[in-house]
């Protein structure tokens, strides 16, 4: 739809300003309260621009943590996150779209019960067999490693079912077709179906590295080790101090740092994962 | 290039619709068989068996004489073009092309000869690097044409490849199908559920019926011989006239109108086939038995649909003949069919054919 009303166009305009406003501001005043030595926080007047200290503070944070609340350097941090964020990404992936393949496309005992298994677990999220889950990984020994962290959050329902409605979309004479030319399941897979799901893939990958970096209270359980410890948990800790009042500009800056990766991963698959959620290549 | 043959192939899918009931077909080497028929009477089928997309219940398939029952499609030395093309979206035409023959390790330029070779043959050079998406329904369907000739195969197989294209492309497309299969020598196996691009088309015409053969040959013969009502009505626009007609001493009546003597038929029911344009009508306002409802002009020649005792009758005749409210009809007894009226059996083959042979 293409309109050419100016007034109409200011008012979109004025609407999505506001929108933006509402979401920015508080990410604006942590940026701010992160420039700032910690005492301009609990004076009770925020500043509204940018203090100095911005360069001593993010590097403290960064490079040497704050030993006191028991937190490890950001860099530290940001990399175990990042790991555990990427495997849980790419292996849910990975994983469901082998198994949406398996469910389509080939015909094997107790299809149907397979699937109906798999749907049925997307009623039991983390939380529910946290307990299990966590008596299972602690058997296997892998407590603080970064295949504890991310393992047990692999398994995807929902985006096997993705797939799997993607896949029933693709026509039956492509499939076809491309038996006759010689392709076999395996090379039918990586020939046809994985360069078909690109947009599909990528959409999921954002949604779920953001879903990973964000997972808090499962590697709450699983690291007691501080080199293992993800940045969510991070920022926890460090406002969560004993006898003291919490240092706001660190909370900030790890605040503020924390949410860079995701930014970056959602502008860099901006185009794809836009196409995969609004059109589906044919 | 190869020969194929059916033999008494059936098809009883999962749920038990038989929907090829014993096919014997023997298909020869460079041959061009169209299989026609109505919806749902097994064309698609008997193809994709042929093709190795559905299993073989019973019988047996060969291709170049050898049994293809349990070999995969990609054995069988055969190509295939769909009605909806099937062109791989994420791949460019030339990928398009050269994909099947990638999968079988050609070497390269082998490949980069054969496809530039089958872009010239079917004038799609120009877009060789664009993918289907920026193609036009006509250009599309050149592509799954050109993805089929460029493997070289045994033989072509096609599903109602036209159906998707606009009336005018689709004359176009069938001339060029037909020139190309001509000039390739390529066994051709055409599945369509219309008539004119099956006679057209078809060096053998086949008209299947429920899952049979009802009746197989040259077009022309089909048209001119039908064995039975149910091809004689099928081939041919506007479709044949059948009249339930009785027949007492050889002389065959509809209702109480005499229209042939001496026919070597026995005494019953029966039905009488006539083709719109092999009688004319001559204008007769007192005695005519034919009464005229309404008149379609086809520009060089008109359509009169009338009744004659009663029942419907279209003729099909040039406009220099004039018209009128009652009329008679003007008939070669030669072009009158004459059908089992129970279950729609030529039953004048052994005369009919012996008049031809005395016309010869
Ligand atoms: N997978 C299937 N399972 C069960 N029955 C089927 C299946 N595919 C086709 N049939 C049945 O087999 C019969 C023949 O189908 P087929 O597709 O060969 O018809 P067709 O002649 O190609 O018709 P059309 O002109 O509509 O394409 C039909 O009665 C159809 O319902
Ligand atoms: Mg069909």
């Amino acid at each position: 739809m293409v309109e050419n009303r100016p007034l109409l166009t200011l008012l979109a305009h004025l609407a999505l300003i506001a929108g933006v406003a509402v979401v920015a501001f508080p990410v604006y005043l942590a940026f701010v309260a992160s420039t700032h030595p910690s005492s301009a926080f609990l004076s009770g007047t925020l500043p509204l621009v940018p203090g100095d200290h911005m360069g001593e503070t993010y590097s403290r944070m960064l490079f040497s943590g704050v030993s006191t609340s028991g937190a490890p350097p950001l860099w530290l941090m940001m990399t175990n996150s990042l790991i555990m964020a990427l495997s849980i990404a790419i292996g849910k992936i990975a994983i469901s779209i082998l198994s949406a393949f398996a469910i389509v496309y080939f015909r094997f005992p107790c299809r149907a019960l397979a699937f109906w298994m798999i749907f049925v677990t997307l009623m039991l999220p983390v939380e529910v067999r946290i307990v299990p889950t966590f008596e299972v990984v602690a058997n296997l020994g892998m407590l603080d490693t970064y295949a504890g962290l991310s393992i047990p959050l692999i398994a995807s329902a929902t985006a096997t079912f993705l797939f799997r409605q993607f896949f029933l979309t693709v026509p039956d004479e492509l499939v076809e077709a491309a038996r006759i030319d010689g392709a076999g399941p395996m090379r039918f897979f990586r020939d046809m179906l994985l360069p078909l799901s690109r947009t599909n893939m990528a959409a999921l990958f954002v949604i779920l590295f953001i879903y990973g970096w964000n997972q808090y209270l499962w590697p709450l359980l699983v690291t007691t080790d501080e080199s293992q410890y993800t940045i969510v948990m991070g920022i926890k800790r460090l406002a969560n101090v004993a006898d003291a009042d919490p240092q706001w500009n660190n909370v900030m800056a790890t605040v503020i740092l924390a949410m860079v990766p995701p930014v970056l991963v959602v502008i860099g698959m901006q185009k794809l994962f836009v196409k995969g959620l609004v059109e589906q290549e044919k | 290039m190869a020969r194929i043959d059916l033999d008494s192939v059936r098809k009883i899918y999962p749920g038990g619709v038989e929907a090829v009931k014993g096919v014997d077909l023997p298909i020869e080497d460079g041959g061009f068989v169209v299989l026609v028929g109505p919806s749902g009477c097994g064309k698609s089928t008997l193809l994709r068996m042929i093709a190795g997309l559905e299993t073989i219940s019973d019988g047996e398939i060969r291709i170049g004489g050898r049994r293809v029952n349990d070999a995969e499609p990609a054995d069988r030395d055969i190509a295939m073009v769909f009605q909806n093309y099937a062109l791989y979206p994420h791949m460019s035409v030339r990928q398009n092309l050269s994909y099947g023959l990638r999968n079988r390790r050609m070497a390269r330029d082998e490949i980069a000869r054969r496809v530039e070779e089958t872009a010239r043959i079917l004038e799609i050079d120009a877009f060789l690097d664009r993918r289907p998406k920026a193609l036009s329904g006509g250009q599309r369907q050149r592509v799954a044409m050109g993805r089929a000739i460029v493997r070289e195969p045994a033989a072509f197989l096609f599903d109602e490849p036209l159906s998707n294209l606009d009336a005018k492309l689709r004359v176009q497309m069938r001339g060029e199908i037909k020139q190309l299969q001509r000039r390739l020598g390529t066994t051709s196996v055409y599945v369509t559920h219309d008539q004119l691009e099956a006679m057209t088309l078809a060096d053998t015409l086949v008209v299947l019926n429920g899952g049979r053969i009802e009746q197989a040959g040259r077009p022309l013969d089909l048209y001119r011989h039908p064995d039975t009502t149910f091809v004689a009505s099928f081939l041919g626009s506007p479709a044949m006239n059948l009249l339930s007609a009785r027949v007492s001493g050889g002389d065959l009546r509809v209702g109480s109108l005499p229209l042939a003597a001496r026919l070597p038929v026995p005494d019953g029911p029966v039905t009488a086939g006539l083709r719109p344009e092999a009688f004319r009508l001559l204008p007769d306002s007192t005695s005519g038995a034919f009464r005229l409802d309404y008149v379609e002009e086809l520009g060089s020649t008109r359509l009169l649909h009338g009744h004659l005792e009663g029942q419907r009758l279209v003729c099909q005749m040039g406009i220099e003949h004039p018209l009128a409210d009652r009329m008679t009809l003007d008939l070669d007894p030669e072009a009158l069919h004459v059908f089992d009226a129970e279950r729609g059996r030529r039953l004048d083959t052994a005369w009919q054919r012996a008049q031809i042979r005395s016309l010869a």
